[in-house]
């Protein structure tokens, strides 16, 4: 057992996933428990359904398997693509079902537990999720609940306005200043800390 | 060389594109103008970073016991030799619909008792760990005597619809998974054993087709001659041999 128990501390996720992508089950096993929490935490936060989301994060990881051998470094992080994935499958599962999303609202009020009052504060503890958090509470209500739309749940700029009842340039105009916004957030909070 | 600002007028595309959500002609004329413009490019790659981090603000959440041990063993048993599992895609599919690629499938249902979960965990990470272990460096394919696992493929009419695993050891389990199947409801499973006597498993509901089911086998995996998956009429769905 001592040869699998390496979680953190352990290979990086490039390590990981290059070991994925010729067969190494080690590492195949260190890949699933050192995701497992966010990959079903994201499909759970999206669908409020255990049993579904467990479905959706078994798929996830198995199409990380698959397409180890083709992910591109250069396109973002392992998270990102971990996490894009999940997403995807949980949105095509939503509309396949015919299923009523977590309310974006409560995403949100989900991926901002532990709230940071500063930005600054965040990035001096270096936590990027921390930052993004912080950035995310910034924005004015209808636009965070328009990028969480977007973001998460793959909701065009049509969909939302159907959805929130509003025109569909007001619904792009959230979409877009708030993203923004959270891009400017974010880079704000990194300038400050390099100036430290 | 100073390069110019991204261009205004693809502002709002860029935002879209970089959410997964813009579509049709504006994606089409959106990437073809990325492609030739360096600032846009750059844009499009901060904006992408910035939804990214959003998805990635989900909370994380213990899952229910013992997915740590199915997702593992999924993963084992398609390197096992599972044709259509292991067979790695030469797309990324993360692309998705929403920046580059088509729609994903559907996932395939994965469904298992939880009260099953801890004995299956129990069962099964010694048969992983020993595998992961004892395997030897680029062997991706042990020789059946080597491990107590044994896999059929399930067919109806000639046609594969899921797949049959059975698992040797001290309290033998098997596993059901329905994938292309057209069934959906209440079905149950049943084992043929070389004596030709028939053995209940037990019961479990398919959904549009897709099911993944585990019990204790109840007989000896090497006496199990073939399994059927029998509609509550007693039609038989589908059938896989195990010999």
């Amino acid at each position: 057992m001592g040869e699998l128990s390496v979680i953190d501390g352990g290979p990086t996720d490039d390590a990981l996933l290059a070991g994925l992508a010729v067969g190494d089950q080690e590492a195949a096993v260190m890949f699933v428990r050192r995701y497992q929490r966010r990959v079903f935490g994201l499909a759970y936060s999206m669908t409020s359904d255990a049993s579904v989301a467990e479905e959706l994060a078994q798929e996830a990881l198995m199409r990380v398997w698959r397409h180890a051998p083709v992910f591109d470094h250069r396109r973002g992080s392992v998270a990102s693509w971990v996490l894009t994935i999940t997403r995807n499958l949980t949105i095509d599962s939503l509309r396949m079902r015919r299923a009523t999303p977590t309310d974006p609202d409560d995403f949100a009020a989900w991926a901002m537990i532990s709230l940071e009052h500063n930005p600054e504060d965040a990035v001096q503890r270096e936590d990027v999720r921390a930052v993004v958090r912080a950035g995310l509470s910034t924005l004015p209500v209808e636009q965070r609940r328009a990028v969480v739309l977007a973001a998460v749940y793959g909701r065009t700029a049509q969909e939302i306005s159907e959805q929130e009842e509003i025109p569909l340039g007001t619904a792009k105009t959230r979409i877009r200043t708030g993203l923004i916004r959270l891009r400017g957030a974010i880079e704000h909070a990194r300038v400050i800390d390099e100036e430290r | 060389m100073m390069e110019h600002p991204p261009h205004s007028e693809y502002s709002e595309n860029l935002v879209e594109l970089a959410l997964g959500i813009l579509t049709g002609r504006a994606r089409a004329a959106t990437l073809a103008h990325v492609d030739a413009c360096p600032p846009c490019a750059q844009e499009l790659e901060q904006l992408a970073r910035t939804a990214d981090a959003v998805v990635g603000l989900a909370p994380e959440c213990d899952p229910p016991v013992g997915f740590e041990v199915r997702a593992s063993t999924r993963m084992r048993l398609a390197v096992d030799g599972n044709p259509t599992e292991s067979s790695r895609a030469d797309s990324d599919p993360a692309d998705g619909d929403r920046r580059r690629g088509p729609l994903l499938r559907p996932p395939r249902s994965t469904r298992w008792p939880q009260a099953a979960a801890a004995a299956v965990a129990a069962l099964v990470v010694g048969l992983f760990v020993g595998w992961a272990i004892g395997s030897p460096s680029g062997s991706r394919r042990p020789a059946q005597s080597e491990s107590p696992v044994t896999m059929a493929a399930l067919e109806e009419h000639g046609e594969s619809v899921g797949r049959v695993v059975t698992y040797g050891g001290v309290t033998p389990w098997m596993l059901v998974t329905l994938t292309d199947s057209s069934v959906h409801g209440e079905l149950r499973c049943q084992v043929i054993t070389d004596n030709g006597t028939t053995h209940a498993i037990g019961t479990f509901s398919a959904t549009h087709g897709y099911a993944s089911w585990d019990a204790p086998l109840g007989v000896a995996p090497q006496d199990v001659r073939r399994a059927e998956v029998v509609r509550s009429n007693g039609s038989v769905i589908a059938t896989a041999s195990l010999r």
